[in-house]
């Protein structure tokens, strides 16, 4: 089934959409169908949330609209641009200039301070960083202090602000957060997706997460729940407890 | 355990196989020395066994004066083989004579050698003493104007019975008829020297040995064993000669042979060796170092199951000792194969036509190559195998804690400068003070500095690294930048994986500044010390034909005419070398600082010295000093004059008269010619030149064509060590392949986490490339600066032999680090394109 994209106007544009994505792993004996037949449109400006068990294909369905895994048949466009037409070099080249990552773990380079991970993806592109939208961010994140420091020096909460700051550095058409609570402290969380939730509202970013977290979902517009590679439901202005009546439903 | 062991040997086959490989380089030039010099030996042996065939005894003085590898002994006078001929039991005896011969070729140039001699010999008319050559073609000479020709000349010059081949001699040249072509058994020629065979008569007139002879040969009687025959023409003879079976005579000139040689090939081949081997070692370290690190989950783990902390040792030694008996196995057979490739060289370099004489294999080699090999290896990864014992239980259950920075205790200050101070002391007193083994405490001492400066070098490789990485982070940007940091994080690694490379960084230094300086003091000595126009000396330094000198004396264009003979003699039972010249004119071609006495005292017959061995000895002008020479025996010459050290008139010169006494052969080694001051360069050049092509084996330099020529013969033998020091270079650069394989394996999720943020494939590549070329760089530096002090504390050593100048090549070193830069980016070729193969989703995805 199509995941009809809410409300809003007929004009709204689509940050990115995957029209009958099938992706495959293995053949024969082993052949998993991770995603099957699946189609998604996520509108430019919206705050989106993916949803579903363990091995339910969320984080398949992440990669592959990010750009980081090839699919098996359908299409996939971030923008106008159909990623199965782009070499891998193309695809990474995107992945830099329009994609922005926030991951469970691992986000930092140890190597680097807070700012130079920051500005890595500009620095990878040999960009000028925008000095007055990076400041903007980095203060958006409360990091100004610990910007010198290093990845080890940092909590996990500030590192992943940190990654999250990076992932609006280069002011990317879409966001793609992968578990990006996961490792984290409610208070943490709630931090992290306060920040999220306020780029989507101030400055119009576009942000999908895959999440197994109910409460983190909350912040979303909107959530899409996927079981077994396919898109079983989904729910517009969500809240915990709802989102939580749902699983149970979907679970059950 | 052991199982595991195993497993984890496959596990990482790639990084072992290139700690085997230098190994097994390491082991290859051990066995490889010792099969060659045995085979060398057995050959030569075989060679003697042949050429001495049918003498069941022989006569000959008993003092040997060494001069240049070459045995000289006085000839014996022709009454001693009366006296011989007379003793019970012989049934031949008869006297052979040596000397100097250089055959002209048909196009008129001389038969040089690789080194070897042009020899002169005579042959016996006696067939039992014609047992030891081998007549291939014609007969053996029995005119006074024929002689045989050895085979390997014959043909490589295309000499044919019946030619008249014109031979260079000490006195005047002559021409020969070819009367056959003879070999030694299966071989050639002997030991890659020139023959020409006279009849006894001739050879006695052409070799100046009139009335003498320099051995004589003895056939026993039937019934007579041939040391029977040996101790009673002992009991007849007098105590000056000595008389040896045939066996001791061909053992004795195989073990001259191989004490010369053999000798300084072995010496030369081992240090090679071990230099591969000790970079070989710091491999070995660093792997086994990378390998406990990779493990240390699972040797946490073992240690959980409850392994002992001697088990999880026993894990890591068992492991080195399969690396290294596989790999010393392997060096043992790649031995045999340098061995043959070698002796193949020589044979080619030399000109030697060896006889078929097998590969000779001994338990002796097996045993040491394994030894060396294993002891090695196991040393080098004995710290790692300590290091893995400390790995707590509690490791498996932690996470990774990858990037702890490193902390320097004080203790590895001390113990680094402990240990290098040790180095330069066991150096400095090697090189200063004579005193032991010389050669072994400036050897030890040179290892020791290099483990000093490894032990420091982690201290200094964060801040070099900076340093050396500040321009590839502005000229590269962000990959520059990663890899600057990335070179840093971990400096007991960089600095770990730079010291192999310093090793071979310092000796090839090393070897350039010593070249440098050997030429700069060569120019400061031809423009300071030598007054002479010319130089004239054959290629290899072989003696000429004193003629030359005389002939040229002749010429109206020349001022000064100098010829220079060499000769050894024994001070205190000690050999030493000296120079034999002309007092007259040798002011004009040499300058020489003389505080006591002049050169002019000479003219009477003499001896000048040299200043610091007159102080020695504490002789003073007017003295008589007893000396011995080859012939006449010990003799009480005056000392006339005391010079101070000019690095050209050597320790001890002889007035040419007095030379004349003392030696029996008399060829010049070098002749010093001063033009005339009116005559033009080109016309005396001219007149030098008419002269000398009678002369074919002389050859003619001014001064600025002997600096060249210095500086041709430098550089030949130094590209030789470069080559050879390429080796530990490359063995060096498997360092810096299994280093950054093993940066790429810990980093894998950060090369992830750039490539999914947007860093190209060619971005991560480069990455990896800077810093395999900022390790390199390092590694150049600190062997750079270790190399530069060798050479300086080396050259200021040997100040006494003539070498005063340090120089710096400057320029040579630059391409040195440029060169390091370079292999850097080779070695980084494998490891980059697996940094860039690196999966996105598996390296960012959490387990």
């Amino acid at each position: 089934m199509t995941a009809a994209i809410v409300p809003g106007d007929a004009q709204e544009t689509l940050a990115a959409r995957a029209v009958q994505v099938t992706k495959v792993y293995g053949q024969g004996q082993t052949e998993v169908r991770a995603l099957d037949n699946v189609s998604v449109e996520l509108p430019s400006g919206r705050f989106t949330a993916i949803m579903g068990p363990s091995g339910s294909g969320k984080s398949t369905l992440m990669h592959c609209l990010a750009g980081l895994d090839r699919i098996t048949s359908g299409q996939i466009f971030i923008g106008d641009v159909e990623l199965s037409k782009l070499s891998e070099k193309q695809l990474t080249l995107l992945r830099r200039d329009k994609v922005g990552f926030v991951f469970q773990a691992f986000n930092l380079l140890p190597t680097l301070t807070a700012a130079e991970n920051v500005e890595l993806p500009l620095a990878i592109a040999g960009r000028k960083p925008d000095r007055a939208w990076v400041d903007r961010v980095v203060d958006a994140v409360g990091l100004r202090e610990r910007l010198g420091h290093k990845p080890a020096e940092l909590s996990g909460g500030q590192q992943q602000r940190v990654a999250a700051a990076r992932a609006l550095a280069s002011k990317p058409a879409i966001v793609f957060a992968d578990e990006p609570t996961g490792n984290l402290d409610s208070a943490s969380s709630s931090e992290l997706l306060g920040f999220m939730r306020r780029s989507v509202d101030e400055y119009g970013q576009t942000i999908v997460m895959v999440t197994h977290d109910p409460s983190a979902a909350s912040f979303s517009d909107h959530v899409l729940f996927l079981t077994d590679g396919r898109i079983v439901d989904e729910m517009a202005n969500p809240t915990a407890e709802k989102v939580l009546d749902l699983m149970k439903k979907l679970g059950g | 355990m052991r199982n595991a062991t195993l497993k984890g040997l496959l596990a990482h086959k790639f990084r072992l196989a290139a700690t085997a490989l230098a190994i097994v380089l390491g082991v290859s030039f051990v066995a490889g020395t010792y099969v060659l010099t045995d085979t060398i030996n057995a050959t030569f042996t075989n060679l003697f066994d042949q050429v001495t065939q049918g003498i069941d005894v022989a006569v000959r003085s008993r003092e040997a004066f060494s001069t240049q590898g070459n045995e000289v002994r006085d000839p014996i006078p022709a009454t001693v083989l009366d006296r011989v001929k007379a003793v019970d039991g012989v049934k031949v005896a008869e006297g052979s004579v040596t000397g100097f011969a250089q055959f002209i070729d048909k196009h008129g140039k001389a038969v040089t050698t690789g080194g070897a001699p042009t020899l002169g010999v005579s042959i016996s008319s006696a067939p039992e003493l014609q047992a030891g050559t081998t007549l291939r073609e014609g007969r053996l000479p029995t005119g006074a104007d024929e002689m045989a020709v050895d085979a390997q000349t014959a043909e490589k010059h295309g000499f044919k019975p019946g030619d008249r081949i014109k031979v260079l001699l000490q006195g005047p040249a002559r021409t020969f008829t070819v009367s056959g072509i003879i070999g030694f058994g299966s071989a050639g020629n002997l030991g890659g020297a020139t023959l020409a065979g006279f009849t006894l008569p001739a050879a006695q007139e052409v070799l100046n040995r009139e009335g003498r002879f320099d051995e004589i040969d003895l056939v026993a009687a039937e019934g007579v064993t041939p040391e029977q025959l040996r101790d009673r023409v002992r009991a007849a003879i007098d105590p000056r000669y000595e008389a040896l079976t045939g066996e001791e005579l061909s053992a004795d000139a195989a073990r001259a042979i191989n004490d010369s040689f053999g000798r300084f090939l072995s010496t030369a081949l081992l240090s090679f060796a071990f230099v591969a081997l000790l970079v070989g070692a710091f491999l070995i370290f660093n792997t086994f170092t990378i390998i406990v690190a990779q493990r240390t989950r699972e040797l946490a783990l073992l240690r959980c199951l409850g392994a002992s902390r001697r088990q999880v040792m026993g894990s890591v030694l068992l492991e080195s000792l399969v690396v290294a008996v596989v790999a010393s196995l392997v060096g043992l057979g790649l031995g045999v194969l340098i061995a043959n490739g070698l002796k193949a060289l020589l044979t080619g370099i030399l000109n030697f036509d060896l006889p078929t004489t097998g590969t000779v294999f001994l338990w002796r080699t097996v045993i040491v190559s394994l030894a060396v090999g294993i002891v090695v290896t196991m040393l080098a990864a004995l710290m790692p195998a300590l290091k893995a014992t400390r790995v707590p239980p509690v490791a498996a259950l932690q996470p990774e804690t990858a990037f702890a920075p490193t902390q320097f205790r004080k203790r590895r200050i001390v113990l680094g400068l402990l240990v290098t101070a040790v180095g330069v002391a066991l150096l400095l007193a090697g090189l200063f003070r004579d005193q032991g083994n010389r050669l072994v405490n400036v050897a030890s001492g040179a290892v020791i500095v290099f483990f000093g400066v490894a032990v420091l070098s982690p201290l200094i490789a964060r801040p070099l690294a900076r340093l050396i990485g500040w321009p590839f982070a502005k000229a590269f940007r962000l990959p520059g930048n990663l890899a600057r940091q990335n070179a840093m994080r971990n400096p007991r690694r960089t600095a770990s994986t730079a010291a192999a490379l310093m090793i071979g960084l310092a000796l090839v230094a090393f070897v350039s500044i010593f070249a440098a300086s050997i030429k700069a003091s060569t120019t400061r000595i031809l423009d300071q010390t030598i007054a002479a126009d010319y130089i004239l000396n054959t290629e290899t330094f072989t003696p000429f034909s004193p003629e030359l000198a005389e002939r040229l004396a002749d010429q109206p264009e020349l001022e000064a005419v100098v010829g220079v003979r060499t000769g050894a003699f024994k001070q205190d039972g000690a050999t030493k070398q000296l120079a034999g010249i002309d007092p007259a004119a040798y002011d004009q071609v040499v300058k020489s600082e003389v505080t006591s006495g002049s050169f002019a005292g000479l003219a009477g017959g003499g001896l000048a010295v040299k200043e610091d061995v007159a102080k020695a000895n504490g002789w003073t002008v007017g003295q008589l000093v007893a000396l011995q020479f080859p012939r006449g025996g010990t003799q009480q010459v005056p000392v006339k004059a005391i010079y101070k050290d000019n690095s050209v008139n050597g320790d001890y010169l002889l007035a040419l008269s007095d030379y004349q006494r003392f030696y029996a052969d008399q060829a010049d080694t070098q002749i010093l010619v001063q033009a005339r001051p009116v005559t033009a360069p080109d016309v005396s050049r001219a007149a030098i030149d008419r002269v000398v092509t009678e002369f074919p084996n002389v050859t003619v330099r001014d001064q600025a064509e002997y600096k060249a020529e210095t500086a041709r013969q430098i550089d030949q033998v130094v590209n030789l060590f470069f080559a050879l020091l390429a080796l530990a270079v490359v063995i060096a650069l498997f360092g810096i392949v299994n280093t950054l394989g093993l940066s790429i394996f810990e980093r894998i999720r950060e090369l992830g986490l750039l490539r999914a943020v947007g860093a190209t494939r060619g971005q991560l590549r480069s990455m990896i490339r800077w810093e395999a070329v900022i390790i390199a760089v390092l590694g150049a530096v600190l062997g750079l600066t270790i190399g530069v002090f060798f050479g300086w504390t080396i050259v200021r050593a040997l100040r006494s032999v003539g070498i005063t100048e340090f120089a710096l090549p400057v320029g040579q070193l630059v391409v040195f680090v440029v060169f390091a830069a370079l292999a850097g980016i080779l070695a980084a070729v494998l490891p980059g394109r697996r940094a860039a193969k690196v999966d996105v989703l598996r390296a960012i995805t959490t387990e």
